[in-house]
C-alpha cells in the first residue's frame, strides 16, 4: 500500500516526518517496503512510504486505515469523513431509498450480503492535477473523471467501488446473482470469458455485465460519451471472490481487496464519498438517493477481554488506560467491566474475533519493547530425543573419521536422473504435481542420484578424490524413509610421498558400510547383487543376518534387505556427466531398517582372559568361485567341537598364479584359539588345527599347502 | 687471526668465511668455537672491529661504526639460522621430520549440520527435546490445523508443492503435498503428547520457488513450541535473547516487530541486533542496527482447538528460524546455492 502522507495527514494531523512515521508503523506491524521522499520535487514534504500489509488487514490497504493505526501510535485524534462543510474528507448527504432510476435486486445474498447503488448525472473528463497526482503517487493511473473517482474512494476508504454506464443495463436494471449455465461475458481488459453457475455476476434484466467483485463488463463501460452512471459498492464474500478469481485466473485490484475481507459496513459511506468528490470537481450530481439493499445488517463483533488474561499472555501488565485508548483509538467501543472490557470491534476490523485478537492489539501499540525477557518455568524434565537424532549424530561421526565430506542435495530430482536409478524390482517414484522446474520433478526415492550429481560437479571442477555422504528422506508410494549414501571416487588411501596411491576399490565402500553397520550393532552379511545401475561382479546387497541375540521385536527378518553397494555403471556415471573411465563406488541404506535390526547388546564388559592365546596360520587351495564366507563358515562349524576354543578367524591372504591351479585359489586363514580356563596344551591345539583342516578337505576339497 | 679493515667487501668476505667455517663443524662443539671466533665477547672479530670504531678518528667513525654493525647482524642471522636447523650429527635412520605425515582423512559435517547442531545444543540446554517429523505431509496438518483452512488467503502465503500420487500410510493417512514449514510437526507433536511440552523440530521443508542467489525450493528450517500453564510472549523473548546471546554474541539483543502469521496470535518478527556493528548500522545489516531473523509469537487457540487442547488452560509460543539463514549470516555466505553444490572446496572450510 503506498501511502500519499498528504492525504494522511487529512485524516490525522500527525507532525512528524515520513521516516519518522514509516519507523513508527514498522514497530507496529507495517513491514515498510520503501520510502520516496518530496514527490512532488518542491520540498513541501510530501511523500509516498509503500508499506506491506499483512493478510489479516485489508482494512489498511487504505489511506483511512493506516490514519487510524497513526492515530494510535501517536496518540492523536482521527478526522473521520464527514458530512460537516469543513471536513477534508468530506461525504454528500444522501439519503436512502428507492430510485426511480434503478432497481436493484439481490438474488443471491449468500455471496453478496450487501449492495448499494446510485445514479449519477455527468460530464465526463479528465479529473483537476490534484487528483490525478494524487492516483498516480499511489500508484493508480488517472484514466476519466469517473473512474479515477472510484480509484480514489478505493485507496481512501478500502471499499472497490465500480460505475456502469446506465445507458446500456438493460431494462435500467441490475441483479445481483449466479453466473448460468454457459453465460459468458467479455471483460474490461477485453477477454472473452466463460462463467460458471457458482461465480457471482452482476447482470442487467439480460445478461452479465460484470463479475461481482473481480472485474466490470466491457459492455456497459463507462466513455466519454456517457451522462448517467450507476455507482456500485457492494460487500462480496471473500471465499466467492477469491473462487472465481482462482478460477479464472484474474486477479485484480477488487478482488485482492473482496478476498481478504472489505468493511461489511461501508458502502453506502463509500458512494456517498464518491457523490461528494463528483461535485467537488464538478463532473456531475446524483439523481435520487442511493439504492441500499441489505440482506443483513453487519453485525459488529463483541469481544471481552480479561485484564488477567491480558496480562498473562503477553507476560507485563499493560495499565488499563493504555489498553482503552489504544482500542478506542482503533475504532472499538469499550466499556469497562470487573474483570475488564466488553469491546465491540468496528465492522471494517474483520480480523478481531476474539480476545486474544485483542490482546494482540493492546500489545502490539503498547510496545513488545516493553516487554522484560523472562524464562518460562520448567515443571518437568525434557523427554529423551527423537531417537534417530542420537543415531543419526552417530552415523555422521563414523563416515565424517571415514573421511567422508557430508553433501545436503534437494529431496526433489529430475525424473531423467531417478529413471537411471531404477531397481530391478522397481519402486513407481512419486512425480510432483506442480514442479516449477524439470529439475525438481520427481521426488527421490534414493540418494544415490544426488550424491552422483554432487561427485560430478566435484569431478568438473577438477577434483580427482571425492568422497562423500548424505542423510535424508526418500520417498516411495507406501511411506517416506530415511537413508544414508555414500559415494566415493578417486584414490583409495591419501596420496603421500612413501608409497603410490591405490585406487577406491569395492573393499573401500563395502568397508565403510561394514563399519556403519558394525558401530550400530547391526548383523549383515553381503550376497551378489545384479542392478542395471551397477556394476554385474561389483556390487552386493546388505541384508540382516541371522541374528546372534535378541533383536528388537519388529526387526527386519534375517535376510531382509538394509541396503547395496557396488560401483556405478559407467553408463549411468557418463549420464550423470562424470568420466566414464572413473570408477565411483556407492552405497546407500535403510537407516530405518537398520535402526530396528540393531541388536541389543549387553552394555556389561567381559573379563579380560587370563590364560594366553595361540596363533596358528594355514594355507590352503581351494576353488576361487567358493566364497570367502562359506569356508569361514566351514571354519567356524568344525572350531566349535574342537579341544581348543577358536575365539578368532581372519584371511590374510589371498594368492592365484605360480604354484596354484588355474580356477583356484590359495587362500592363508589366521586361527587364534583361546581358552578362559586354561592354558592350552600343543596336543590340544595341533588336534583342532587338524579337525578343521579335515572338515575344509571334506567339505571344499581343499588341499593344504 | 688477523682482522682486516673494516669495508663493504671486507664485511661480505668474513661473512662468507664465517659460513664455511660453520658448515665444516663437525660437532655442537666445533660450531660453537667457531661462533665465539666471531661474536665473542672478547678477541673476536666483531669485537676486534667494535674496539676500532672507538679509537677511530671522528670523520671515519660514522663509517667503521656501520661496517661493525652490519658484521655483527649478519654474522648472528647466520647463526640463528645454523643453530636452528643443523642437527646434532643426525643418528642412523633418521628422517627429515619436515616430509608431510600421513594425514587420516578427515571429512566434514554440512555448514547446514553445523548450525543445526549448534541451535539443537542451545535449546537442549534449556529444555527443549529435539523432534523430527515427516517431508511429506496431508493438508490437514500442514495448513487446516495451523489456522488455514482451505479458502483461507494465508494458505496463498506459501507455494506449496503437490504429490501427483499420495504417499499412503493407510487408507486415512495420505501425504499429498511437501511441508511448507516444520509447523506441521508441531501440530502432531501436541496430537500426541500432552502439556509440559518443550520441543525443537528441525526438518527440510520446500516451496515452491525458484533457485537463485537467495532463494531455494528446498530449505532447513528449525521450529521451537513451547506450552505449558502461563507461558507468556516474555517468556518467548527471554527464550529468544538467550539463544541469540549464545548463538551469535554475548551482546546481542532482540527485538519483537509485530507481524502476522495465521498459527500465531500475537505474532512477531524476530530481530536480531546486528554483531558486526552491535546495533550502530553497518553493512551487514543494511545500515538498520537489526537483521530479520524468523518469525515467532504466541500458539494461536484455533491451533490448541484443532488438536483438542483446552485453549484457556494453556498457552504456548512457537517460533521458526531458517537454517540457511543462519548459515549466511554466520558464514557471510553470498549464494544459498553453496550449500546445495556440495563443492568440497566449500564444504571443507567447515569444522568436522
Ligand atoms: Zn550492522
Amino acid at each position: 500500500m503506498r501511502l500519499v502522507t498528504s492525504w494522511l495527514r487529512e485524516f490525522v494531523d500527525v507532525k512528524a516526518s515520513a521516516d519518522d512515521i514509516a519507523a513508527t508503523l514498522g514497530l507496529r506491524g507495517f513491514e515498510v517496503a520503501s520510502i520516496e521522499p518530496d514527490i512532488n520535487h518542491n520540498g513541501d514534504g510530501d511523500a509516498v512510504i509503500d508499506f506491506e500489509i499483512t493478510a489479516n488487514r485489508p482494512d489498511c490497504l487504505s489511506v483511512l486505515g493506516l490514519a487510524r493505526e497513526v492515530a494510535t501510535a501517536y496518540d492523536l485524534p482521527i478526522m473521520l469523513p464527514s458530512a460537516d462543510a469543513g471536513a477534508k474528507s468530506r461525504l454528500a448527504t444522501l439519503p436512502a431509498g428507492t430510485s426511480e432510476w434503478l432497481k436493484v435486486t439481490l438474488e443471491d445474498e449468500d455471496l453478496c450480503p450487501r449492495y448499494a447503488a446510485a445514479i449519477a448525472e455527468v460530464t465526463i473528463g479528465s479529473s483537476p492535477a490534484w487528483m490525478a497526482a494524487r492516483l498516480q503517487a499511489a500508484g493508480v493511473r488517472p484514466i476519466s473523471t469517473l473512474v479515477d473517482i472510484t480509484n480514489y474512494v478505493n485507496l481512501e476508504i478500502g471499499q472497490p467501488m465500480h460505475a456502469f454506464d446506465l445507458a446500456k443495463l438493460a431494462g435500467a436494471e441490475i441483479r445481483v446473482r449466479r453466473a448460468k449455465p454457459g453465460e459468458t461475458i467479455t471483460t474490461l481488459d477485453g477477454v472473452h470469458r466463460k462463467l460458471e453457475p457458482d461465480m457471482l455476476v452482476i447482470a442487467d434484466r439480460d445478461r452479465a455485465q460484470a463479475i461481482a467483485g473481480v472485474m466490470g463488463g466491457a459492455a456497459s463501460e463507462v466513455s466519454a460519451e456517457t451522462t448517467l452512471v450507476a455507482f456500485e459498492s457492494a460487500y462480496f464474500t471473500p471465499a466467492s471472490v477469491r473462487r472465481t478469481s482462482k478460477r479464472l485466473g484474474l486477479k485484480t485490484e477488487a478482488s485482492s481487496r473482496f478476498e481478504r475481507g472489505a468493511d461489511p459496513g461501508a458502502q453506502a459511506l463509500a458512494i456517498q464519498r464518491a457523490v461528494a468528490l463528483m461535485e467537488q470537481i464538478t463532473t456531475g450530481r446524483p439523481l435520487g438517493p442511493i439504492v441500499d439493499c441489505a440482506a443483513r445488517q453487519a453485525e459488529p463483533k463483541r469481544v471481552h477481554l480479561r485484564r488477567a488474561r491480558l496480562a498473562l499472555l503477553l507476560g507485563v501488565a499493560v495499565p488499563d488506560a493504555d489498553v482503552e485508548r489504544i482500542l478506542r483509538s482503533l475504532g472499538l467501543e469499550v466499556t469497562r467491566t470487573a474483570d475488564g472490557w466488553d469491546a465491540i470491534a468496528p465492522t471494517f476490523r474483520v480480523d478481531l474475533l476474539r480476545e486474544v485478537d485483542l490482546i494482540e492489539e493492546a500489545g502490539r501499540h503498547y510496545g513488545f519493547d516493553k516487554l522484560t525477557a523472562t524464562f518460562p518455568v520448567m515443571t518437568q524434565p525434557a523427554p529423551a530425543p527423537d531417537a534417530r537424532i542420537p543415531r543419526d549424530q552417530t552415523v555422521r561421526r563414523v563416515l565424517t573419521a571415514a573421511g567422508l565430506s557430508e553433501a545436503v542435495t534437494f529431496g526433489f530430482i529430475e525424473a531423467k536422473a531417478s529413471e537411471l536409478f531404477v531397481a530391478t524390482t522397481p519402486v513407481p517414484a512419486i512425480a510432483v504435481a506442480n514442479p516449477l522446474s524439470g529439475k525438481f520433478d520427481t521426488l527421490r526415492p534414493s540418494l544415490l542420484p544426488g550424491l552422483v550429481d554432487a561427485v560430478a560437479h566435484n569431478r568438473r571442477h577438477g577434483r580427482r578424490d571425492v568422497r562423500l555422504f548424505e542423510i535424508g528422506a526418500r520417498f516411495a508410494p507406501d511411506g517416506e524413509t530415511r537413508g544414508v549414501a555414500i559415494a566415493w571416487t578417486g584414490g583409495g588411501s591419501a596420496e603421500h610421498w612413501s608409497a603410490a596411491t591405490r585406487e577406491v576399490d569395492f573393499f573401500d565402500a563395502k568397508g565403510v558400510a561394514e563399519q556403519l553397520c558394525g558401530v550400530l550393532d547391526v548383523p549383515v552379511r553381503f550376497k551378489p547383487l545384479r542392478e542395471p545401475f551397477l556394476v554385474a561382479g561389483l556390487a552386493a546387497s546388505i541384508v540382516a543376518a541371522q541374528a546372534t541375540s535378541r533383536t528388537v521385536a519388529d526387526g527386519p527378518e534375517p535376510g531382509a534387505v538394509i541396503g547395496l553397494v557396488g560401483q556405478l555403471a559407467p553408463a549411468v556415471a557418463d549420464a550423470r556427466g562424470l568420466p566414464r573411465q572413473d570408477p565411483v563406488f556407492v552405497a546407500e541404506l535403510n537407516l530405518d531398517r537398520l535402526e530396528r535390526a540393531r541388536v541389543a547388546a549387553s552394555d556389561a564388559t567381559r573379563p579380560l582372559p587370563r590364560h594366553p592365546f595361540v596363533i596358528r596360520d594355514l594355507s590352503i587351495v581351494v576353488p576361487d568361485a567358493l566364497p570367502a564366507e562359506i569356508i569361514r563358515g566351514t571354519i567356524h562349524a568344525a572350531g566349535r567341537e574342537t579341544a581348543a576354543p577358536l575365539t578368532a578367524t581372519s584371511f590374510f591372504d589371498r594368492y592365484q598364479g605360480k604354484g596354484v591351479p588355474p580356477g583356484a585359489v590359495s587362500l592363508s586363514v589366521r586361527l587364534t584359539f583361546q581358552a578362559l580356563d586354561r592354558t592350552l596344551t600343543d596336543a590340544e591345539i595341533q588336534q583342532s588345527v587338524d579337525t578343521i583342516l579335515a572338515a575344509l578337505v571334506r567339505e571344499h576339497g581343499a588341499q593344504q599347502r | 687471526m688477523s682482522t682486516p679493515q673494516p669495508s663493504p667487501e671486507s664485511v661480505a668476505a668474513l661473512v662468507a668465511q664465517f659460513e664455511t667455517e660453520l658448515a665444516q663443524a663437525r660437532t655442537a662443539r666445533d660450531a660453537q668455537s667457531v661462533r665465539d671466533r666471531y661474536l665473542g665477547r672478547k678477541n673476536s672479530v666483531v669485537a676486534s672491529w667494535m674496539q676500532l670504531v672507538a679509537s677511530a678518528p671522528v670523520d671515519e667513525k660514522k663509517n667503521i661504526g656501520r661496517y661493525a654493525n652490519e658484521l655483527k647482524q649478519a654474522v648472528e642471522a647466520r647463526w640463528t639460522r645454523y643453530s636452528e636447523s643443523a642437527p646434532d650429527a643426525a643418528p642412523a635412520g633418521a628422517v627429515d621430520v619436515t616430509l608431510p605425515g600421513r594425514v587420516p582423512a578427515l571429512g566434514h559435517r554440512h555448514p547446514l549440520t553445523v548450525v543445526r547442531d549448534r541451535l539443537e545444543e542451545i535449546f537442549v540446554r534449556m529444555g527443549f527435546t529435539v523432534v523430527e517429523g515427516p517431508e511429506a505431509e496431508d493438508e490437514w496438518h500442514c495448513f487446516d490445523a495451523l489456522n488455514m483452512p482451505a479458502d483461507h488467503p494465508a494458505r496463498d502465503m506459501q507455494d506449496t508443492l503437490y504429490l501427483a500420487t499420495p504417499i499412503t500410510y493407510s487408507d486415512n493417512d495420505r501425504r499429498t503435498l511437501l511441508r511448507t514449514h516444520t509447523s506441521s510437526m508441531q501440530i502432531r507433536h501436541l496430537q500426541a503428547h500432552q502439556p509440559p511440552i518443550r520441543i525443537v523440530v528441525p526438518g527440510r521443508v520446500y516451496r515452491r520457488d525458484d533457485l537463485d542467489l537467495t532463494h531455494s525450493p528446498a530449505f532447513g528450517q528449525i521450529e521451537g513450541l513451547a506450552v505449558g500453564e502461563g507461558v507468556s510472549l516474555a517468556d518467548l523473548k527471554g527464550t529468544l535473547l538467550a539463544f541469540a546471546q549464545q548463538m551469535f554474541s554475548p551482546t546481542s539483543r532482540i527485538r519483537f516487530r509485530p507481524s502476522f502469521f495465521p498459527y500465531t496470535e500475537p505474532s512477531a518478527e524476530i530481530d536480531l541486533s546486528c554483531w558486526q556493528c552491535d546495533g550502530a548500522g553497518c553493512a551487514m545489516c543494511k545500515k538498520t542496527g537489526w537483521i530479520e531473523l524468523g518469525g515467532c509469537g504466541m500458539v494461536h487457540p484455533a491451533v490448541f482447538e484443532a488438536v483438542g487442547y483446552d485453549a484457556e488452560r494453556y498457552t504456548g509460543f512457537a517460533w521458526g528460524i531458517g537454517i540457511e539463514r543462519v548459515a549466511i549470516l554466520r558464514y557471510q555466505v553470498e549464494d544459498i546455492r553453496l550449500f546445495y553444490e556440495n563443492d568440497l572446496r566449500f564444504l571443507e572450510q567447515f569444522p568436522y
